[in-house]
């Protein structure tokens, strides 16, 4: 049966996922995983929210999934000690070396292989789990039958975003950001938070969703503007189908949404897929769109006010 | 690692994608050559796809003295994996010294097939972290060029403990972005008749409206190149400026990125680094000639950046000399 994990950007989101109906909920350690350092935990607050998803029965991972400088992977691994001795076994990661370090170092960790690593196909996830990987993060564009192979063929968990942003590049191919703005800014413990780097810090100033001119040779404008697509979506048809097909977790991202919003998100998906499991003959779609479709204007509307200050702070010019 | 025994005490690698790339270019300043383009199958006569150009282009390269590698598609579907193993195939039939990786299950397709083809992991593997790089030598890795945001003080981590060479650009367009879809087209790729042509021209991103008669801004204007499935960096990394420090850094292969340029580009260029080097090499005095930075201005459309080995903003620069507005605007 499909796992739903959400996303737990603060204690009180982790609390209030896990009360809604996710079975998992991911958390970062700061300065280690794919958002900004507003949006992940001090140790402290992992180790409170991993006791009580513990309390509940449930799964807390832990995301080190940035890409980091050599000469902090100690530091990763001293963490990830901390968490491992508070009863954390569930790591997020991307650097392959890192995750063969840490499965060395802690052979009863589960692995899974974070978003950034762009596996498109079974080949990918072969390579993924020879270091150490028992799931994989499938790219947001991948066929059935690929998914299908990965789990069968390969062996390994299959793991699909239903709401996430594509980003016009292949996830994790990206460095406009820090090509635009980046600082290099080292928090108390030693740890490079890397600002402007999604790939090793998690701020991204999307830089993408600029208006962008396209300008030939010769210096005149072509065409009309052109639009670099980082949409925001949720998938809703596909959940049936992803059930059915045997897809080990449904992740839900939202680390930088309000706590209500997220706390919809999963509500919503937790009342479909049970919804989904208890009828599968009858189940009807059409409700559930329109239900959705508030959440999405709700969620358009955080995101907004968000990419238009990361793109200020950014110092594009407008 | 210790370099090991060329005949000059650096290798100075180009790209070039295809025979309209390679034979309008003038060899001379470069070791080596890396074959093909691989962000996309579709660029006209693209060396990794049309593998009946290979034997050619690797023995004549040979025949000049210099190496010969061939690069792999970057990001590869599942579908892909049959031409992938041709290619392989291919680029070990033609005697090529190394295939270019971009893609880890492309390392591991070329692992299981037990060819003895090293591989050199380029710019879209991802490599950061000396682990990662030792992770991908058991894997056949020889030579690893770090991903485009990792600092010059960390590459030498990756050199000293990975036991692997590492590549620098020294010249060139960052690849900053690889994406499925070609922006340069409308319609389906296969349908598209700008295809393939459209990448054959220079197409720039800029972001703001450009003032009327649309003359592109200068140096300090925020430019990108979009080469339909890749978005390009609008000014060039350029580390003329730094070759005695990288040099006894104990850094030795050195990457002019030739894809998407002009062959004067690619000639000229590559002339100014084989000097700049060999001064850098002999141990005397080092500064920046000024015809090297006329020439380097002279092909640079919007300036020179380095800021991402120095742990800064990517399109920022370091340096004395060559800081400042380009030429040709």
């Amino acid at each position: 049966m499909a796992e739903l994990l959400a996303s737990g950007g603060t204690v009180e989101m982790a609390r209030v996922v896990l009360d809604t109906g996710a079975d998992a909920v991911y958390v970062g350690a700061k300065g280690w995983s794919r958002r900004r350092a507003q949006y992940e935990m001090d140790d402290d607050e992992v180790i409170a929210s991993a006791r009580y998803a513990r309390s509940r029965g449930k799964i807390l991972r832990v995301a080190f999934n940035t890409l980091p400088a050599s000469g902090e992977i100690p530091l990763l691994l001293a963490k990830a000690a901390k968490f491992v001795r508070e009863g954390v076994r569930d790591f997020i990661l991307t650097d392959v070396g890192a995750m063969r370090a840490l499965k060395d170092r802690f052979p009863e960790a589960v692995i899974h292989e974070s978003i950034g690593c762009t596996s498109v196909k079974a080949e990918d996830a072969r390579f993924y789990k020879e270091a150490g990987a028992t799931q994989v993060v499938t790219e947001c564009r991948m066929d059935r039958e690929e998914m299908r192979k990965i789990r069968e063929e390969v062996g390994v968990g299959v793991e699909v975003l239903v709401h996430a942003t594509t980003c016009y590049t292949y996830l994790g191919r990206c460095t406009m950001s820090s090509y635009t703005r980046q600082e290099w800014r080292f928090d108390e413990e030693g740890k490079n938070h890397f600002l402007g780097s999604p790939n090793r810090g998690g701020l991204c100033y999307r830089v993408c969703l600029t208006e962008w001119d396209q300008i030939g040779e010769d210096g005149s404008v072509e065409g009309g503007r052109v639009v670099l697509p980082n949409l925001a979506y949720f998938l809703v048809d596909d959940i049936p189908d992803l059930i059915d097909l045997g897809v080990t977790t449904i992740k839900i991202q939202g680390r930088e949404y309000s706590v209500p919003l997220v706390g919809r998100m999963v509500r919503f998906y937790r009342d479909l897929i049970d919804s989904y499991l208890r009828d599968r003959a009858s189940f009807r779609m059409e409700p559930w769109k329109e239900r959705m479709a508030e959440i999405v204007s709700a969620r358009d509307f955080e995101r907004r006010d968000k990419t238009a200050a990361l793109i200020s702070e950014s110092g594009l010019p407008s | 690692m210790p370099p090991p025994d060329l005949s000059s005490p650096f290798e100075l690698v180009l790209t070039a994608s295809s025979p309209r790339e390679f034979s309008g270019t003038d060899l001379s300043a470069y070791d080596a050559v890396c074959l093909g383009n691989p962000y996309c199958r579709r660029v006209e006569g693209n060396y990794a796809e049309e593998l009946g150009l290979l034997p050619d282009a690797v023995s004549s390269l040979h025949a000049a003295g210099k190496k010969a590698y061939v690069t792999s598609p970057a990001a590869p579907r599942g579908r892909d994996i049959p031409q992938v193993e041709r290619l392989i195939a291919a680029a070990a039939g033609a005697g090529a010294d190394a295939l270019e990786v971009h893609n880890m299950g492309v390392l591991r397709v070329l692992r299981e097939k037990g060819i003895p083809l090293p591989a050199h992991m380029g710019a879209y593997a991802n490599v950061y972290t000396h682990l990662a790089a030792k992770v991908m030598r058991e894997y056949g890795a020889v030579r690893v060029r770090p991903n485009a945001e990792v600092s010059l003080d960390e590459m030498a981590v990756i050199a000293r403990d990975a036991g692997v060479e590492v590549e620098v650009l020294a010249h060139g367009k960052i690849p900053l972005g690889i994406t499925e879809k070609c922006f340069l087209l409308e319609g389906p790729e296969e349908e598209d008749p700008k295809c393939p042509s459209a990448c054959r021209e220079e197409h720039w991103l800029t972001a703001g409206r450009p003032p009327s008669g649309g003359k592109p801004a200068g140096a300090g204007a925020w430019v990108l190149k979009n080469v339909g499935k890749g978005v390009l960096s609008g000014k060039d990394m350029c580390l003329i400026e730094q070759l005695p420090r990288l040099l006894s850094a104990g850094f030795f292969v050195f990457r002019v990125e030739g894809l998407y340029e002009t062959a004067a580009y690619r000639s000229e260029v590559g002339a100014v680094y084989r000097e700049s080097l060999a001064l850098a090499s002999s141990g005397g005095e080092y500064t920046v000639r000024p015809g090297w930075a006329k020439t380097l201005k002279k092909h640079s459309r919007n300036g020179f950046c380095n800021g991402y080995y120095f742990g800064k903003s990517g399109q920022s620069y370091v340096g004395n000399v060559l800081q400042g507005d380009n030429s040709r605007v």
